[in-house]
């Protein structure tokens, strides 16, 4: 069979072709875009939270309208906690994660001059607490923990950072022991590494894709007064249900008096949380695989149609080539091959189309910039579509037997 | 003729009903949901006080005695810092003294327990304005009973309230509530009025409360002097005056911070300039501003449809999703372009014995584009169980907004004039290649 006979049959029938090739570009188009929504969707949700989250517990958030806590309030309430049976750690905190009430943000600046956004946890014990794993350096002292809030300035406050933060700031060499400083003050004397945490997902989760999820640092402070309290609390896996309870009970005797009865503290698991936070998140990718699976399936029934309608008008000329010796799996070849030429021809409309409503919606949303690397997958994606879609009517093609070529002449 | 070509098109979906089946499936997925996106944007896009929102304006100006905002951090950090252009009470009683407006308002959402006199009914947490006596009748709250208060009981910060319909009828088991009286935050107030619930969509005035809710409205109104003599107090401001510290969650203090949102009523363009001006002039008053780096005077006079849109109060997610929905919708009208293309090419020597008895290219192609029409149309009428079914899964989602997504006889129109532009759309080219059937070659081979 020659590319010439096939090219010059599509060209002289180019209607059907032509309405595959553009479905196909359309197709391709809402499917790489839909996807790389969908991927920045899911980065927060696979991404690892590093913490012992079946075992945490978060108290979010004690507030009241017209009082705020005294730092000796605090600290009893915290050893309070940590007195608790079931209960192996606990901190007061500011800033936790799947917690969005308070967000603590800081910018820092590497020896190289990189600069990044990131978000903090900052608690007396939150390693502990947390459940963190160290990789590298070691946890605060007790004696290097400052109030927060506190402004004495001298020494660089100590921190805890990422693995993928020291990856971004320190690229090269040990990060323990380096420096960090603030883009924003010049006269600030800036933080330094003590230890490198392997994960920790960051609480501004719509930032937490394209590997700046882990964006997290725990610094060396520990909360004096506050306006709104937090609590971590770790316990014991197989009291679980009890310390709950507990933990329930201790914070409504300590602050039932003092906090606004409307916004009552929410005491749960971080399971619970996360099950919470990604609710919208889950919404929308639901809606997304919705639009996927539409747009797959009406692209497939449109290709069997339009190609099996084909077949229908070409019986004769199938005909012929079978009583010139064609065999079945010619035909079937000859379909599968042509499909694949419009196909690539539209994916190929569809990946420039696919750019082109990415750059649109990047300059009217706010939305990053589709990678390069979505453009081959829509591409496979249809051309697997295609020959999955060409199959039925492709075999329905290669029973017509080679008789018909000569009747109705 | 136009009944011959319907026949003619209705006999011709009937021939091969497989088809015809699918390409109206596919047209009603693609209109559901383009309509349903569609709906919930124009439900999002109305405009909240028809014939009124034209002349109000949302007057700011910037007083607040301390450095302007580092926003820079925040940018970094992906976060946008909301400030609703508020004022602060000292600004704000200026401004209404000066009368320089048809009417003028100062208005700010509280929350409140409130109980009828013996405290006998209690309904917590109440939704309440508190807000000056302008506000009624600028923003057109419909009283059923009674009046609304006056300036002079504004000046007095007398206790007074004018209560909606459903909190009436819930403390007192009437709506005839008027000489009655409530007890706001353990306070007492005598209602004067009784409206009609009052819940504009978007909540455009007070935007720092929530925007659009099918469930929050506010159920009282009192003059905020009163408000404030009864302990009640704002959320919280956009800004204080470095003089106090503003500890977040606190109460602001009503002298120093900026919690009032300031509304005024213009009605010609010559009154909005001059209004302006005069607000510029009111800044560029207050010496002591230069001190804090301010020394070009900032005001803001916003109309409705501005405010909104400086405000975003449309989430983008609701414009992404109809761009998401109108392409689905092109992919199923070119797919059902090919399915009728196809259709129309199976009855090519139909369409030639046609030609050949006379039938003209324009006929032909007028009656394939009335068969493609009845297609997307039929389709039009399967999309309108399928939209209301779209909308009724996003009211499932309690994202706050999502509650209001319903049709309205607008939007069901629109839904069939789109099946037909639609069905014209797709059918074109389809009916343009069965009209240029060659007559002779058809005849000849069948």
């Amino acid at each position: 069979m020659s590319w010439r006979a096939m090219f010059s049959t599509l060209y002289r029938h180019s209607l059907m072709p032509l309405l595959v090739l553009l479905q196909v570009a359309l197709a391709c188009a809402i499917l790489c875009n839909v996807l790389f929504l969908v991927w920045q969707k899911m980065q927060p949700m696979l991404a690892p939270s590093g913490v012992a989250g079946h075992e945490l517990i978060l108290v979010d958030q004690i507030s009241s309208t017209t009082r705020s806590w005294s730092a000796a309030e605090v600290q009893t309430a915290e050893e309070g906690l940590r007195r608790l049976p079931g209960v192996r750690a606990a901190s007061a905190a500011t800033g936790l994660p799947m917690v969005l009430t308070t967000l603590m943000i800081f910018e820092f600046k590497g020896p190289s001059g990189v600069k990044i956004g990131v978000n903090g946890y900052i608690g007396d014990g939150l390693v502990k607490t947390l459940g963190l794993q160290l990789v590298a350096g070691r946890d605060f002292l007790p004696a290097e923990y400052r109030e927060y809030g506190d402004t004495n300035a001298g020494a660089p406050l100590p921190v805890i950072i990422t693995q993928a933060m020291a990856n971004q700031l320190i690229p090269d060499g040990q990060p323990v022991g380096k420096l960090l400083s603030d883009p924003n003050e010049s006269t600030d004397p800036g933080y330094r590494v003590v230890g490198v945490v392997r994960h920790l997902l960051r609480n501004q989760l719509g930032m937490a894709t394209d590997g700046k999820a882990d964006y997290t640092v725990l610094t060396a402070q520990k909360i004096g007064k506050a306006d709104g309290l937090s609590f971590a609390v770790r316990v014991d896996p197989s009291m679980r249900e009890a310390a709950l309870g507990e933990v329930r009970s201790f914070i409504h005797r300590q602050f039932d008096s003092t906090m606004d009865s409307h916004s009552p503290a929410r005491i749960s698991f971080y399971d619970e949380r996360r099950d919470a936070a990604f609710k919208s998140q889950r919404a929308a990718l639901w809606l997304f695989a919705g639009v996927s699976l539409s747009v797959v399936i009406v692209t497939v029934i449109g290709i069997m149609g339009l190609t099996g309608f084909w077949v229908q008008k070409r019986t004769r000329q199938i005909g012929i080539r079978r009583a010139l010796g064609a065999r079945r799996g010619d035909i079937i070849r000859l379909f599968l091959v042509e499909n694949l030429l419009i196909v690539v021809m539209g994916v190929a409309v569809g990946m420039l189309l696919a750019f082109g409503c990415n750059l649109l919606l990047m300059h009217y949303y706010e939305l990053p910039r589709l990678p390069w690397s979505y453009l081959p997958i829509g591409g496979v994606l249809m051309l697997l579509l295609g020959q999955l879609a060409v199959l039925s009517p492709a075999m329905r093609a290669a029973r017509v037997p080679p008789i018909v070529a000569t009747r109705s002449l | 003729m136009f009944r011959y070509n319907f026949k003619l098109a209705l006999h011709g979906l009937r021939r091969f009903p497989k088809s015809t089946t699918l390409a109206v499936l596919t047209v009603a997925l693609g209109l559901a949901a383009s309509m349903t996106t569609l709906a919930l944007l124009h439900m999002l896009s109305a405009d909240p006080l028809p014939g009124r929102s034209d002349h109000l304006y949302l007057a700011w100006v910037d007083t607040v005695q301390a450095k302007p905002f580092n926003t820079e951090v925040f940018k970094m950090a992906g976060i946008t810092i909301s400030s609703y252009d508020r004022i602060r009470m000292p600004d704000a009683e200026a401004l209404l003294g000066a009368h320089r407006a048809m009417r003028q308002t100062a208005l700010a959402d509280m929350s409140a327990d409130v109980e009828d006199g013996n405290g006998a009914h209690r309904q917590k947490d109440q939704n309440l304005l508190a807000t000056t006596s302008d506000f009624v009748p600028m923003f057109g709250v419909a009283l059923r009973y009674g009046r609304s208060w006056s300036a002079t009981e504004d000046a007095d910060r007398r206790p007074v309230a004018v209560i909606d319909e459903n909190l009436a009828q819930q403390l007192f088991g009437t709506t005839h509530a008027v000489d009655r009286v409530v007890r706001i935050n353990n306070k007492p107030f005598q209602v004067i009025g009784v409206s009609a619930a009052y819940a504009p969509q978007p909540h455009f005035y007070e935007l720092a409360s929530w925007s659009f809710s099918g469930s929050e409205h506010e159920s009282v109104f009192v003059p905020y002097g009163a408000a404030l003599d009864a302990g009640m107090s704002a959320y919280g401001p956009d800004g204080c005056d470095d003089s106090v510290t503003q500890k977040p969650g606190a109460a602001p203090d009503p002298q120093h911070c900026a919690w009032l949102s300031y509304w005024v009523q213009l009605d010609t363009p010559a009154q909005v300039a001059s209004y302006r001006e005069y607000l510029t002039h009111y800044v560029e008053q207050q010496k002591s501003l230069a001190g804090f780096g301010k020394k070009i005077a900032k005001v803001e006079l916003l109309g409705v449809s501005q405010w909104l849109e400086k405000q975003n109060v449309i989430p983008d997610n609701v414009r992404l999703n109809v761009w998401m929905a109108g392409s689905f919708l092109l992919l199923c009208m070119v797919n059902v372009a090919g399915l009728l293309a196809a259709k129309f090419m199976r009855r090519s020597g139909e369409i030639g014995i046609r030609r050949a008895l006379g039938a003209t290219r324009g006929s032909i192609f007028t009656q394939h584009v009335i068969e493609a029409s009845v297609v997307c149309v039929i389709g039009g009428v399967l999309a309108l169980p399928l939209t209301m079914l779209g909308l009724k899964i996003l009211r499932l989602q309690d994202d706050g907004f999502t509650d209001l997504a319903k049709l309205d006889p607008l939007m069901f129109t629109g839904l069939f004039v789109l099946a037909l532009a639609v069905g014209v759309l797709v059918g074109l080219l389809p009916a343009w290649r069965a009209s240029a059937v060659e007559p002779g070659l058809q005849v000849k081979s069948a």
